[in-house]
């Protein structure tokens, strides 16, 4: 069986002159680095159109990277500083989910869920939805904990942020994460855990 | 902010050392509500593990491939700085140290002056230490101080 090339062997053909490998690098990365965008803009549109330009600017500075530490770790940060910049570009409401707002739509939301008797979705489908109700903040550091296969020390690098905060912040994430299901789920979220 | 759900989820996430780890252990075994605890926790980190991840459009690969076609291949940094470049700015710079050195010998006059005994050795010092002179000696000591420290501090990197 053949062994699929690594990271830093499709990076080494790439700046090597075959460019076409990219789009290696880009299929094995795309979906990590959409789920990140989209934690961040919360539309699919605007999280395609930060995955795509985060691609591109990884393209652009492919000659730069490092090799000592992962591209994984190297895109993240590409990812989560383009994210920012979008974010502030657009003024995207990223109210904290202590806002009395977001209570109600919580609310809102749990009840059309019994109401049309959604109560038997799978755990996955009400896992997406409460991440996707946290700050951006805390959604990254739980997606880039639980899915990016990276450590505290990784996070922090790539959040610019130091192990010890990335910490606390999983921490509270998860706290926050839990809440989130406990407002969804309500009286289901016994059997889920 | 150290509390025993925290100590629980360092310990499940293996970030505690020998020692903590034995501790927390300890309670897990003898205290029954802390056990509770990390029976729940762990099946909350098992909820978390399943996380899915979102996937984007089918043309995504074929927009950004599109988009970085149009810009120029990217090179490897040691492959951008050409040696060459740099010998041209080092050969640049030696030949117009010889030829400024060349012109200064050319025209300088080796003559040697009568000798005289009456040497005056009323130098006048106090005309040429001013407080600027002062400051621009200590400006040029700190520079040198900088640069002996940054090359200690590369030497001790570079050792370890």
């Amino acid at each position: 069986m053949e062994q699929k090339p690594t990271d830093l062997e499709l990076i080494q053909k790439v700046l090597n002159g075959e460019t076409d490998q990219y789009a290696l690098l880009v299929k094995r990365h795309q979906r990590f680095v959409f789920t990140l965008a989209l934690r961040f803009s919360k539309n699919r549109e605007d999280a395609e159109e930060i995955a795509q330009d985060c691609f591109v600017k990884a393209y652009k500075a492919l000659g730069t990277f490092k090799q000592t530490a992962k591209f994984s770790t190297w895109l993240y940060t590409i990812t989560y500083t383009t994210a920012m910049t979008f974010l502030r570009k657009n003024r995207l409401d990223t109210t904290s989910i202590h806002d009395e707002g977001t209570v109600l739509q919580l609310e809102n939301q749990t009840s059309s869920f019994n109401a049309n008797g959604y109560e038997r979705q799978d755990s996955h489908a009400f896992l997406n939805k409460a991440i996707a109700q946290l700050l951006p903040d805390d959604a990254v550091i739980i997606t880039l904990f639980y899915k990016g296969e990276q450590s505290l020390e990784e996070i922090g690098a790539a959040l610019h942020m130091e192990p010890n905060t990335i910490k606390v912040k999983l921490h509270r994430a998860r706290q926050r994460l839990k809440e989130k299901l406990q407002y969804l789920l309500k009286d289901e979220v016994k059997e889920l855990l | 902010m150290n509390t025993i759900e925290q100590q629980l989820w360092d310990y499940i996430d293996g970030n505690l050392d020998e020692s903590s780890k034995k501790a927390i252990e300890e309670k897990i075994t003898l205290n029954a509500e802390v056990k509770s605890q990390y029976e729940d926790l762990l099946k909350l980190n098992l909820v978390f593990d399943g996380l899915d991840l979102d996937e984007p459009s089918m043309s995504f690969t074929r927009n950004v491939m599109e988009s970085v076609a149009m810009i120029p291949a990217p090179v490897a940094m040691k492959t951008k700085v050409d040696k060459k470049i740099i010998y041209g700015i080092g050969g640049f710079f030696v030949i117009s140290l010889l030829a400024l050195l060349g012109y200064v010998f050319y025209n300088v006059n080796l003559e040697m002056p009568k000798f005289d005994l009456n040497v005056n050795l009323d130098f006048n010092l106090g005309k040429y230490i001013t407080p600027t002179a002062i400051y621009a000696f200590l400006f040029a000591d700190l520079v040198i101080g900088l640069i002996f420290l940054d090359q200690f501090l590369r030497k001790k990197i570079a050792q370890k």
